[in-house]
């Protein structure tokens, strides 16, 4: 059996010379073909290593093998999968794929075990580095920042919530990497106006610029402002800017297309207006949540990009119809507006808008309370090619607005109806978007499997579908999901009380099925799950609060099959310390886990299991009493490798 | 000398005794302070009281009765004492002869005062008499108080010896009351002989002034003050005299020798220094009357804001540099702190070295302790080895030079962080065992650790967390993983199907 295929791959590899083969991978594009393709042979294998440009690695011990096999053309190395990496494993993984010369983008997000010493091998050993993502290392700092100085080439540099990092790095980063495009120093909160300053005057290549968050004053957009490549500016939440500050932008002698000041308590319409006079060019404003009311000047002065603007974000504004009325008439190529939480917005506005923004492909009308059918109406009348409608809390909203939009709008792919007062004749009409791939029905509790059932007919691309809390979901319903959307990625079951092993038997077949929530569902056991288990392997979250039947068999098959799981909380199940030892032991990539009122699991069981994890773990939810009752060596071995421990005090509440 | 010093007090009071008899008739209640009743009315005063009593106060105040002192002191005289004392360079012989003159213008003058007494009913009459008489007893003493100062002149040194040598003795808990009460009298008539004598000589023989003076002299100390106030103001005017044209600066330049001494006040006339200003005005009295006075004693500051002082100013001796006269370019120095502080920080080695940093070197104590108190706080530092105080100066800085970059100093913290690390897995590692689980998956991996150990060792600083890489490697794998091969375990294929991992097992 093993013989024969080698024989027969060799007779192929005798006629098809590597070139060939190449040519022929090229033009195979699915992931899933990909991989069928590497498992023929071992020549189909060795031309797909040499096509390798870009590698995901999902767990860690496999990563200096897969080096092994692909540096020599790999350009992407995407790490952000496995957290537990620290400088060893980065190092011994770089010295294993010792000619990873190509190598030009990785992503260690979250990867917070790497530090400089680590960073430090990367830059030696990647010389054409371009691209590093090290957000969400919360243990970066200065030192981190000056390793990754080394690799002069960096284009893309992305350092979110980075916490440690200060001026000092920054300069360090700005000195090192003249050639910096895009950088992004969100969250880190201890950059001041004085190292932006520098960064500004060193890096003078930027790009995209991302200073949400951080705690600088009007100075740094003096001289964010001489940054002539400027395009793409964040600075959301920026607290000591004002208006003052929006007028160095006013000079225009930088290039900027996109500006998000939302959340800047202290910007108002005078400094927005002075943004607008400054960019003639500008495309995306995002203004959401600064101050309460639109300025009529501001309003105005739209016109100004009349040809260019195509995102408006209001979040949050005070937007009466006869200003809605005026952006429709400025902003004639708007693609995206925003108008989530925005107060006043009624039908006769919508409609003035639409009138005038004849492209709108995305709108979000997140609790514009007032909105009813007629709103949809002319939506769909105007907007021919929206894909994204937004209408979470439009309680005013029925099924009939839902026909207009199902059979105008034929390239909808997403649309949220969270708390809507659909039933399944909304599903019916919906269900004409075939290219329908993100569909949130919670609290939707009158759609029932008739309405599923619509929607699997014709919607085969849903990737995305939200049931939370509609009750009258049962297992018919899921199994017609499950036979007409078969790329499901995510699938919100809470509460979903009728649904048994049986639907969940159905749903097994969703290879895709990357995260699945069951909180609440009480009537699923473990054999469900095994079920689920066995088929979804790619399971990555999974969510079984509250699953009161729910046993050490469930756990045991997860522990199994489902080697990807990086999220799970078992809070309330009926598992016992053999299982929960069993599934930290044995889940390599699981970061996330919550152990709450686990009443069959006693403190040893507890202790066994964390130990049996092995410092793997990034979070973990504990009871408060189990505080004083784990050994401190254990909490204090899971801290030092990064695990932030939530304890929790609530009282055993049975029924959710 | 002590012996004697003691000796006026019963002096004193035998000669109050003596005049005792007199003074309760003498007094008149409407005419306290009478000229000739001031002697009389002390010793009735003091009569009341025995020695002891006596309260500083007081003593203040008969610090200025030198009348009755004076002649205990021409009574003292009459003892053999002084002759023993080796320091007095006085003739006692005409002393003596001087004192019994004295002595007899006192009994001349005592008849006179009797006969007025005697008389006093008379007089109340005979006005004129009584003015007449009282002229001659005025004019008497007045010739026996200056012959007296006279006298006591030639004693003055031995005064101020005295005062040394009794000092110590005041503050003895055992010293004798009387002792202490007396000093200060003495103390007080040594400051005031010699305004005292100016005073009289004068007056010269003005009788009514002399009187009046003799007399203030006599009932508050304070008085004499005044008198003083009225000199310095000659004393200024004279001082004037000596100041400077304006408009043109004058250049000092202070020898090397003299900017290196250990001072900070220099003496402008002979170029003695002094640690403090006060030293030197009162070292400034040597160079004559005009810088005796209490102006000039004062504090400077007030003087200066009155006066415009002339420009001086000051050249560097060192040939050659900028702040020597002889340069063609020449810039003065304000002061002489200016000058001390430029010579050594220019032209003297830099002796004193920093302690915490040893590297940094002053050639002045205070710019050491400047930078002490900033050493260690320059942790802004430049790749250059450039360090600030700031962190805008750094940032400015490295804006301004190409290459250059803030550095980073090696902090132990992260090392410690680092070991601590290590030692918990170290732990950890510890605790399968414990737990009794057999972790099979260990063989199929084994192999790779060997390797990981090898890169550790190329990277030398990778060595103290061998272990926990190794740990990352074996820990709690579970039977489950017995049969994947970690070679050609794709993490994106499926791992579900065995027939999968047979065929990746063969691969």
């Amino acid at each position: 059996m093993e013989r024969a295929p080698q024989q027969s791959s060799d007779s192929i590899l005798a006629t098809f010379s590597v070139d060939l083969l190449i040519q022929i991978l090229d033009r195979v594009a699915d992931s899933r073909d990909r991989k069928s393709w590497r498992q023929v042979c071992r020549g189909f294998l060795h031309a797909e290593a040499l096509r390798r440009l870009s590698l995901r690695v999902l767990r860690l011990e496999a990563l200096q093998g897969l080096l092994r096999r692909y540096a020599a053309c790999l350009e992407r190395l995407d790490l952000s999968a496995c957290p537990s990496l620290d400088d060893h494993a980065l190092a011994a993984a770089l010295a294993s794929g010792a000619g990873l010369w190509r190598l030009r983008s990785i992503n260690l997000s979250r990867a917070s075990g790497v530090g400089w010493r680590g960073l430090a091998a990367l830059a030696k050993a990647c010389p054409h580095l371009e691209a590093v993502d090290l957000s969400h290392c919360v243990g970066v700092g200065d030192r981190e920042a000056a390793s990754l100085a080394a690799a002069a080439g960096l284009r893309d540099l992305w350092l979110d919530k980075c916490l440690g990092l200060t001026d000092v790095g920054l300069a360090k980063v700005a000195v090192g990497c003249p050639a910096l495009e895009m950088l992004g120093i969100k969250w880190c909160l201890e950059i001041s106006d004085i190292g932006i300053e520098l960064l500004a005057k060193k890096c003078q290549n930027l790009r995209v610029l991302d200073i949400s968050y951080l705690k600088i004053t009007n100075r740094s957009l003096q001289f964010v402002s001489s940054l002539r490549k400027l395009e793409d500016l964040s600075m959301v939440g920026c607290s000591h800017i004002n208006d003052e500050g929006l007028q160095f932008l006013n000079n225009g002698s930088n290039s900027l297309q996109t500006v998000d000041v939302s959340r800047c308590e202290n910007v108002t319409s005078s400094g927005l207006i002075s943004v607008i006079e400054g960019h003639k060019y500008l495309q995306d404003l995002n203004i959401g949540d600064c101050f309460p009311e639109l300025a009529p000047l501001f309003l105005s002065k739209l016109n100004y990009l009349r040809d260019s603007l195509t995102v408006l974000k209001l979040d949050g504004f005070q937007v009466f119809a006869p200003s809605l009325k005026i952006i429709g008439l400025n902003c004639r190529n708007l693609v995206e507006i925003g108008l989530s939480k925005c107060k006043w917005v009624t039908d006769e506005g919508v409609s003035e808008l639409v009138a005038g923004c004849v492209n709108l492909t995305t709108i979000d009308l997140t609790c514009c309370h007032l909105l009813t059918n007629k709103a949809l109406v002319a939506i769909g009348d105007k907007c021919k090619n929206l894909t994204c409608l937004q209408l979470e809390s439009c309680k005013l909203i029925t099924d009939n607005g839902l026909d207009c939009i199902g059979t105008c709008c034929s390239n909808l792919e997403e649309i949220d109806l969270t708390d809507c007062t659909m039933t399944n004749a909304a599903m019916k009409y919906l269900s004409r978007c075939s290219e329908l791939t993100v569909l949130k029905l919670g609290l939707c509790d009158k759609v029932s499997d008739e309405g599923l059932v619509h929607i699997a007919s014709n919607c085969k691309k849903l990737r995305v579908l939200d049931l939370y809390r509609c009750f009258e979901v049962t297992d018919d319903g899921l199994a017609a999901i499950a036979t007409g959307c078969k790329r499901i990625k995510n699938l919100n079951l809470c509460y979903c009380t009728r649904i048994t092993d049986l639907g969940l038997k159905h749903l097994s077949c969703l290879e895709d099925l990357h995260d699945l929530e069951l909180r609440g569902v009480h009537c699923v056991t473990s054999l469900g799950i095994t079920a689920i288990a066995n088929g979804c392997q790619h399971l990555t979250e999974l969510d079984l609060k509250h699953c009161h039947l729910v046993d050490d068999a469930g756990l045991f098959a997860l522990g199994q099959y489902t080697k990807n799981l990086r999220q799970a909380n078992l809070s309330y199940c009926q598992v016992s310390s053999m299982g929960l030892c069993n599934l930290l032991g044995s889940l390599k990539c699981l970061q996330d886990v919550k152990l709450v009122h686990l009443t069959q699991v006693p403190v040893e069981g507890f202790e066994s299991a964390l130990r049996a994890s092995g410092g793997r773990l990034k979070k973990l939810k504990l009871l408060t009493g189990l505080r004083h009752l784990l050994s401190p060596g254990l909490i204090q071995m899971l801290q030092a490798r990064g695990c932030r421990i939530r304890w929790v005090d609530k009282p055993l509440n049975l029924v959710p | 000398m002590v012996p004697e010093r003691r000796r006026p007090p019963e002096a004193s009071s035998k000669s109050s005794c003596s005049m005792m008899s007199e003074s309760p008739r003498n007094r008149k209640p409407d005419l306290p302070f009478a000229p000739f009743d001031s002697t009389n009315l002390w010793c009735g005063d003091r009569h009341g009281r025995s020695f002891l009593e006596f309260s500083p106060p007081l003593v203040t105040q008969s610090s200025g009765l030198f009348g009755p002192d004076r002649e205990t002191k021409s009574k003292k005289q009459h003892e053999p004492s002084p002759v023993d004392d080796p320091v007095m360079d006085w003739n006692p012989r005409l002393m003596l002869s001087n004192l019994s003159f004295l002595e007899q213008k006192i009994h001349q003058v005592q008849d006179i005062v009797r006969s007025i007494i005697s008389h006093e009913d008379q007089f109340l009459d005979q006005a004129n008499e009584l003015a007449a008489q009282q002229q001659l007893v005025t004019a008497d003493l007045t010739y026996i108080i200056i012959q007296l100062i006279s006298t006591a002149g030639t004693l003055l040194p031995d005064i101020k010896n005295a005062l040394l040598s009794t000092n110590p003795a005041v503050g003895r808990p055992g010293s004798n009351q009387k002792q202490h009460e007396i000093l200060p009298v003495e103390v007080a008539k040594a400051s005031q002989y010699d305004s005292l004598i100016k005073d009289l000589n004068s007056c010269g023989g003005k009788e009514d002034e002399l009187i009046k003076c003799s007399n203030n002299s006599g009932v508050e100390a304070s008085e004499p003050i005044p008198i003083e106030d009225h000199d310095t103001k000659d004393n200024d005017d004279g001082m004037d005299g000596e100041n400077l044209p304006p408009g043109s600066y004058e250049v000092l330049q202070l020898e090397e020798e003299e900017i290196l001494a250990p001072h900070t006040h220099f003496c402008l006339i002979c170029g003695k220094g002094f640690k403090r200003d006060a030293n030197l005005r009162m070292h400034m009295r040597g160079h004559g009357d005009e810088y005796k006075s209490p102006a000039a004693l004062a504090k400077p500051s007030k003087e200066a804001s009155i006066e415009p002082q002339p420009l001086r100013r000051y050249s560097c001796p060192f040939v050659g540099c900028k702040r020597n006269k002889e340069h063609k370019k020449f810039q003065p120095l304000k002061t002489i702190l200016c000058v001390k502080n430029h010579y050594k920080r220019s032209h003297c080695d830099k002796s004193y070295t920093c302690s915490r940093c040893r590297t940094k070197k002053f050639s002045i104590i205070a710019d050491l302790k400047t930078h002490e108190k900033h050493c260690g706080r320059d942790k802004w530092i430049c790749s250059c080895g450039t360090t600030f105080s700031r962190k805008d100066k750094l940032f400015g800085h490295v804006a301004l030079f190409q290459g250059h970059a803030p550095a980073i100093p090696m902090d132990d913290a992260k090392v410690l962080v680092t070991s601590d690390k290590a030692q918990v897995s170290e732990a950890s590692s510890g605790m399968p065992g414990n737990m009794g689980y057999n972790f099979s998956g260990n063989t199929s991996l084994d192999a790779q650790s060997p390797d990981i150990k090898g890169v550790d060792d190329g990277h030398g600083c990778f060595s103290p967390m061998t272990l926990d890489a190794c740990n990352i490697w074996g820990l709690a794998e579970f039977p489950h993983s017995a049969y994947e091969v970690s070679e050609s375990t794709f993490s994106f294929l499926a791992t579900g199907s065995c027939s999968s991992i047979q065929r990746n097992g063969e691969n």
